[in-house]
């Protein structure tokens, strides 16, 4: 068994309104002048898994994400080994 | 004829438990609580609000898939009512009971008040004592209130007002078959005058006198 590191970026759909992005782009537009045009605020997952090939591993993660991580009705994401 | 038994689901941070119970028991219901481990032994579960599992990574999300899932879902399957208020509505959300998806509230902010809403759907086991169309008034309480919706869903109760930003005012919904409600608003916390409204006392008044009037789903 090996370990493989991984990053799971989870986004809100583009047509799902983020409250939490809104307010921090209207800060740096608003406190610091930074012309921020757009802002999302998605979540970021670092996890480990133990597997027997990378393939596999992708496979665990997958899981993860469609039985607990990821909420497809609202949510988009995207898996990128490190 | 038994008492209708109702059972109130108590996850790990659940906290209008009792408020629930209190409830259930004011109309009449033998009414106990159960934990994620628990059997169902009951004609109305009742999933009620609070912030389980500290609403960690999603609001409801851990909580519906706790050991307890599945026998819900055989439970619902069956034709035993659920209700989920707040928290609940959110759990029964995430575990596919119910369409759509609850999310943050439109401005941000956690929502604290007495709240005007239309009872859109009388003939659900749940709104049966109002009248179709009647306005009334219930506590609110939630910063995960928007609801989003995914598929056309029987909606039983509207806000009068905007106050989360949900799709089409949208306060409580059902399921195809009825016997599952979810809705934001606390009716436990309505039970009374004293209490500000007394407006909620009907949705329990509702599915006691269902299940009196239809029989339970007890063994």
């Amino acid at each position: 068994m090996q370990k493989y590191t991984f990053v799971i970026d989870i986004q809100y759909k583009s047509n799902v309104r983020d409250p939490r992005g809104e307010t921090i782009k209207r800060v740096l537009n608003e406190e610091y002048s930074i012309p921020v045009s757009s802002l999302r605020l998605g979540k970021s997952i670092h996890l480990e898994v133990e597997a027997e090939s990378e393939e596999q591993a992708r496979q665990l993660v997958e899981k993860a994400c469609s039985e607990l991580l990821v909420n497809p009705v609202t949510e988009t994401y995207e898996v990128r080994k490190l | 004829m038994t008492l209708p038994k109702a059972q109130v689901v108590v996850y790990p941070g659940s906290n209008c438990d009792r408020d629930a119970l209190w409830a259930c028991k004011y109309v009449g219901f033998d009414a106990e609580f159960i934990d994620i481990y628990s059997d169902i032994d009951a004609d109305l579960l009742v999933l009620p609000g609070g912030f389980s599992y500290g609403d960690y990574l999603r609001v409801g999300a851990v909580a519906a898939r706790e050991p307890i899932a599945q026998k819900i879902k055989e439970f619902v399957s069956r034709g035993g009512l659920v209700i989920g208020i707040c928290n609940g509505f959110q759990i029964l959300v995430e575990m596919g009971l119910l369409d759509g998806a609850l999310l943050q509230n439109s401005n941000g902010k956690f929502i604290c008040k007495i709240v005007d809403l239309e009872v859109v759907d009388n003939s659900t086991p749940f709104t049966s004592y109002y009248l179709k169309g009647e306005r009334i008034r219930l506590p609110i309480a939630h910063g995960f209130g928007r609801y989003v919706k995914t598929n056309d869903v029987n909606v039983a109760l509207r806000y009068v007002e905007d106050v989360n930003g949900s799709d089409q005012l949208i306060a409580g919904i059902t399921n195809a078959n009825k016997n599952v409600f979810g809705l934001m608003p606390h009716p436990e916390r309505a039970m009374e005058k004293i209490l500000g409204s007394d407006d909620g006392l009907r949705v329990f008044l509702s599915a006691f006198n269902y299940i009196k009037n239809n029989g339970g789903v007890r063994g």
